[in-house]
């Protein structure tokens, strides 16, 4: 986490955006996921193991299927290197109430390990 | 030719659970005080590897890792395909009885992991007259559930996968690659419904808040270790069931999850062998 200032939704997008951009995984997902980063929500589309498409703004009546929704101290912390106990996994992260997941949990829970890692993605390396 | 051979060796037995024949797999290695392994729910006696090849552990102990009925390379009893798995705390009980009478074993440690680690407070609390010292590990009283199992059983989700996926945040984020993987892998080989099953046990059968009296840790010692990456057995949880036991002693384990021995074994034998010094020399 770099500085003490707290990073923005519109920071935290652009971190996971780029390493999104990047993550593959030999997997037949298709699903349609809302995250927000703090206040900033902003819609995935996954295709055939990737993310296809990152809508910024979405349009009216714009259907998805599950939601993860977290604060910008939750995630924040969930991409440190080593994050702190409690702050380092999806479930983990829900459980404390820092992650709020909604929706059709069914493509969520069919590709779990894939969107942890995808969402785990923009984790800072330990150099 | 050198042949390069690990010191555990595996056999079968068959024994009576619950008036059903059970043919029973189990590894073991090493001599001296017999330490019983109990692996996780879902998991099999694989956990235990490390430690079976640990030489400053089996120079003094007799490791042996079973793996339950229904888990890993012990089948279900005869008539499974009509039933539904569903442990039970007394079922439990009677396996782990069971299985150390049948290798004839005088006064052993037991060792267990999560389910392992609540069986052995019941233990302790049932038979403490029956072993040398028993050893806890991610083991509490109670613990809030934190997700639904239903997902772990359904014709739409692969029941391996989801099950791996979902207990691997438990891992700690330092446990090496491989390890984490390895013990991942347990995950996705279990049988369908049986880690399920064995939650069963875990969240509906063994609530042990209130009923942990009359524990004899001068006749029987209690050591309970908690991996402080393990939110689903958190520290908090072990700490407060330590509390109602007079004479138990707790360690908060760093850089390691629900799964010491496997996902970590280089740093759980910093904590688990004062604990074996500590009953060899008594």
């Amino acid at each position: 986490m770099a500085g003490s200032t707290p990073a923005t939704g519109a920071q935290l997008f652009k971190r996971f955006a780029q390493a999104a951009a990047t993550f593959s995984k030999p997997r037949a997902v298709r699903a349609d996921m809302l995250l927000q980063f703090d206040e900033l929500a902003v819609l995935v589309r996954i295709r055939e193991g990737r993310v296809s498409e990152i809508l910024e703004r979405g349009v009216a009546l714009q259907s998805w299927d599950f939601a993860v929704k977290g604060t910008a101290e939750a995630w924040s912390k969930f991409w440190l290197a080593t994050p702190p106990a409690g702050w380092h996994d999806l479930l983990a992260l829900n459980k404390r109430q820092a992650f709020v997941i909604e929706g059709n949990l069914h493509p969520l829970m069919a590709h779990l390990q894939f969107i942890k890692d995808l969402l785990a993605s923009p984790r800072e390396v330990i150099a | 030719m050198s042949v390069k051979l690990e010191p555990i060796v595996g056999r079968y037995t068959s024994f009576e659970i619950q008036s059903k024949q059970c043919r029973v797999y189990f590894e073991e290695a090493g001599s001296g005080i017999p330490l019983v392994c109990l692996h996780t729910a879902g998991a099999d006696n694989r956990q235990y590897r490390h430690m079976m090849n640990d030489a400053e552990i089996t120079s003094r102990y007799r490791v042996i890792a079973f793996d339950m009925p229904w888990h890993g390379k012990s089948y279900p009893p005869e008539g499974w395909q009509d039933t539904e798995y569903k442990l039970s705390t007394a079922l439990y009980v009677e396996t782990v009885m069971a299985f150390c009478a049948a290798l004839e074993l005088e006064r052993p440690v037991v060792i267990g992991c999560s389910i392992g680690g609540r069986i052995v407070l019941q233990l302790a609390h049932l038979h403490s007259d029956k072993f040398r010292a028993l050893i806890g590990v991610e083991a509490a009283d109670h613990q809030q559930p934190w997700y639904d199992t239903s997902w772990l059983h359904r014709g739409d989700v692969h029941g391996g996968e989801v099950c791996a996926a979902l207990v691997s945040g438990l891992v700690a984020p330092q446990s090496p690659a491989i390890h984490r993987h390895e013990t991942l892998w347990q995950y996705m080989q279990g049988g369908p419904g049986i880690f399920k099953g064995d939650l069963y046990f875990y969240r509906v059968d063994s609530d042990l808040r209130g009923k942990l009296t009359g524990i004899r840790t001068d006749l029987c010692p209690l050591f309970l270790l908690t991996g402080e990456y393990d939110f689903s057995c958190t520290p908090e949880d072990t700490l407060r069931t330590a509390e109602s036991i007079p004479g138990s002693t707790v360690t908060v384990m760093r850089e390691v999850g629900h799964f010491p021995m496997s996902e970590n074994p280089a740093q759980f034998r910093q904590y688990l062998l004062p604990v074996l010094n500590q009953i060899h020399s008594s």
